[in-house]
């Protein structure tokens, strides 16, 4: 009876506020001499200050570097030496370190580093990783900017994205897009893995930021990987996601490089056809087609056609995941993993190995 | 007591409901979730009948060197230059800022020796456009049609853009016909491109293309914020970078044109380079962006107001500049006789000094063409007697009047003219024959343009 007299109460109050909602929605844009079907006129006069992305840019900008190499050329020894623009970095700390592209800097004598503000610095490298294309700079300098971070925050296809950087070395330069596509974050991650935007990145925008419409860094540019050759503005460029750039820049500090496991193997994921083939129940697995003859696969006596199904007790569904596991795992690990040979299931240890970077 | 919470309770729900659209208002038009998509329609309908296509013919006369090998065979007196005419078209854009006037921005390089403008509307009318006046080194021109019911769109101060703002493109991109693209403000004050003389672009990513040229840049209400008229194209399209000048240096512009009929530069008198790190840590100083003054010359405005060498220029009317080559652009669109209130730093203070521009010596070289069509060809310039000739094209219009350089034109028919501005005026209502009082060294004659 009370829960009925309750809902008789709650419910008379919900209809009567609907009513008025109604009402009221339908009165205010007369009211208001507003229509409010009649799309972004209106809204402008009301809230023209939201309809910018300068917050964003203010927060972000400052933190994004111009990165030119002081290039020297041996073959004449009194050239003091030009600069050129190279591209772009992002200021991540305090400190003083910056995130960019490897090929941004990799042919470079000397790195100069020029701030919005004027300030030029030269600077070292701290480390390379070609495989992810990134580097990290560090420079010298009181009261660095620094770029807004959250790496909680997954990037979404159809999010609205920001590229700073110095295309051209025209100066500083904002494009606006959205996210294409997403990727995956895990170490061993190729191009084809990262973010995707239709934001204006050119030659010279590389190792610049991608961030979002409040200004936190969501991705690190690159214009490296440009479909149909030079020239860009085809609307598919890349950036590496700031959850693997960040992760790449702390190993690179700490290291110097980005120490990756190996196998030894080549493989692809178990089809059809081939679980069909090697007589095994399920799709899930990786089956191997290559063999390094001095890698730790090939000591542990695997061979082709063996198919890998756990790693370290966890199951592995496909190629990508052993690739990240694999890569994640320290070299000198004595791991288990569970093949299939020939349909019967055996536990196989191996030591994993140190993938060979190559600094091209 | 229940109808009353009831009460409450319903006015409180109605004003959830209300507000929750306004809330989702501020965030638009990047918040979409569950409100209807943002679209730039109702705006356009109101901005896009004020931009037009400009459509253009002419020749483009080339000159060859005869060999002298060639002179030899056709005696002393052979033409030196061989003058080839070959006829061209052009498709740009152009904006309609003045609806009952009729005027028309659009830039130079559109219009830059055509013999007939043609203006198509966005209703689909077809008018001959009159070239009021140009200038080459801006590359701003002014174009007048004589029509009813135009639409004009109003201007925006160009200079509170912030980078990270919206902005609209609209054009007439490879002739396809009136298309819209939208990006934001890339950048503001860029200078140093090499595209024109004076040069203080906004840049944008909206996509603008060949035949976008003159074409409008609007803001989200609408309003003009920039004149569309180059990009950086390595493969020819567009990649994300392109260049308007600015609506406020475009109307200074303007209105020097209309009122002289031509651009009389403002000159300030001063030599200089950008600030350099290098520079202000000499100097001591914290500012990193201005212009750095080498040299003040004589008697210029520079030295009237007091601008002396060493000082940096770090604002033009309260806008901060970035460089030299902005605040070169910004003098020089000011036109001669502006008052401006320069802000410097001076042994590490910050000044204010108010300057009046002077007039350059060098007088812009009106586009002698759009004076009269006999005058193509010939560079004129307003000295204290008349308009000199200061320049004349072999085998052009006015070549072929009989005009030589070095004449000085005092008089239309009967009327005195004593700068361009007269002269044009005289020209403005003559139809047919006009005859133009010349002095030549210490004689005076009559030639006669048809």
């Amino acid at each position: 009876m009370i829960i009925k007299d309750a809902l008789i109460y709650v419910g008379k109050a919900v209809l009567f506020g609907l009513i008025m909602a109604a009402v009221i929605i339908f009165i205010l844009p007369l009211i208001t001499g507003q229509s409010l079907t009649n799309g972004i006129t209106s809204r402008v006069s009301t809230s023209s200050s939201e309809l910018s992305f300068s917050k964003a840019v203010r927060r972000a900008a400052p933190a994004v570097v111009n990165i030119y190499s002081l290039s020297i050329d041996q073959s004449k020894p009194l050239n003091p030496g030009s600069l050129q623009g190279l591209g772009s970095g992002v200021i991540m700390s305090k400190e003083g370190y910056i995130l960019t592209n490897y090929h941004v800097i990799k042919r470079a004598d000397e790195i100069v580093v020029a701030l919005q503000d004027g300030r030029k610095f030269t600077s070292e490298v701290v480390g390379s990783d070609p495989e992810t294309d990134l580097a990290v700079l560090k420079v010298e300098g009181d009261n660095l900017p620094v770029v807004p971070l959250n790496l909680n925050i997954p990037a979404r296809v159809g999010d609205v994205v920001l590229a700073i950087g110095n295309p051209y070395n025209l100066g500083q330069t904002i494009t606006q897009g959205i996210i294409s596509a997403t990727g995956r974050n895990g170490l061993s991650s190729g191009y084809l893995d990262f973010l995707q935007t239709d934001a204006a990145i050119n030659a010279g925008n590389s190792g610049g930021a991608l961030i979002d419409t409040t200004g936190q860094l969501i991705g690190i540019n690159t214009a490296a990987f440009q479909i149909g050759g030079e020239g860009g503005g085809h609307g598919i460029n890349f950036a590496i996601p700031i959850k693997l750039a960040h992760s790449i820049m702390g190993k690179l500090i700490k290291n110097g490089r980005v120490i990756r496991g190996a196998l030894g193997i080549g493989g692809e994921a178990v089809g059809p056809v081939m679980a069909q083939i090697l007589n095994i129940p399920d799709l899930t697995g990786v089956v191997i087609t290559e063999i390094d003859p001095n890698g730790p696969a090939a000591q542990a006596k695997l061979r082709p056609r063996d198919v890998i199904t756990e790693f370290e007790g966890e199951s592995i569904p496909g190629v990508e995941m052993l690739m990240d596991r694999i890569a994640e795992t320290p070299p000198g690990t004595k791991i288990t993993m569970t093949v299939i040979r020939e349909g019967k299931s055996y536990q196989v240890p191996v030591i994993i190995g140190e993938k060979p970077v190559h600094y091209n | 007591m229940k109808t009353k919470l009831s009460i409450l309770s319903a006015a409180l729900l109605s004003a959830t409901l209300t507000m929750a659209p306004a809330v989702s208002q501020a965030a638009i038009p990047l918040a979409v979730d569950g409100q209807e998509l943002p679209s730039l329609a109702p705006m356009l309908q109101k901005t896009t009948p004020a931009v037009v296509a400009v459509a253009v013919s002419g020749t483009h006369v080339s000159k060859q060197k005869v060999p002298d090998a060639f002179r030899y065979f056709f005696g002393p007196n052979a033409p030196r230059e061989q003058v080839q005419e070959r006829p061209f078209k052009g498709l740009g854009s152009g904006v309609i800022i003045d609806a009952e006037e009729g005027y028309i921005v659009t830039n130079n390089h559109v219009i830059e020796g055509a013999d007939e403008i043609l203006i198509g509307l966005h209703d689909g009318r077809e008018i001959e456009a009159k070239l009021i006046g140009a200038d080459a080194e801006s590359d701003i021109a002014l174009l007048q049609i004589k029509a009813k019911n135009l639409t004009a769109l109003k201007r925006a101060d160009s200079d509170e853009l912030q980078v990270g703002d919206f902005a609209v493109a609209i054009g007439n991109p490879f002739g396809l016909g009136q298309t819209v693209t939208s990006g934001i403000v890339s950048a503001m004050g860029r200078s140093g491109l090499g595209i024109e003389m004076l040069e203080n672009f906004i840049q944008t990513d909206a996509a603008i293309n060949s035949g976008n040229s003159g074409g409008a840049l609007v803001n989200l209400n609408g309003e003009l914020i920039g004149i569309n008229t180059a990009i950086v194209a390595p493969g020819g399209g567009n990649v994300g970078i392109g260049f308007a000048i600015p609506a406020n240096m475009a109307n200074n512009l303007v209105q020097q044109i209309i009122e002289h009929g031509e651009v009389r530069r403002g000159v300030l008198g001063v030599m200089g380079q950008d600030l350099t790190s290098e520079l202000a840590k000499g100097f001591g100083i914290e500012t990193q962006h201005g212009g750095f003054i080498n040299e003040v010359m004589p008697d210029s405005a520079a030295e009237k107001a007091g601008i002396k060498v060493g000082d940096i220029i770090v604002s033009v009317n309260g806008r901060s500049i970035k460089s030299f080559q902005e605040l070169r652009a910004k003098v020089a669109t000011m036109g001669a006789g502006s008052e401006v209130e320069f802000g410097l730093i001076r042994d590490g203070d910050k000044e204010t000094v108010t300057a009046v521009l002077g007039e350059s010596t060098q007088a812009a070289e009106a586009a002698a063409g759009a004076v009269h069509p006999m005058l193509q060809g010939a560079k004129l310039e307003s000295t204290k007697s008349g308009v000199e000739i200061t320049e004349v094209a072999q085998g052009s219009p006015a070549a072929m009047s009989g005009l030589i350089k070095g004449d000085v034109i005092v008089g239309v028919n009967r009327t005195k003219v004593k700068n361009l501005k007269a002269l044009k005026s005289a020209l403005e209502d003559q139809k047919g024959t006009v005859a133009l009082k010349i002095k030549r060294d210490s004689t005076s004659l009559y030639l006669i343009l048809r």
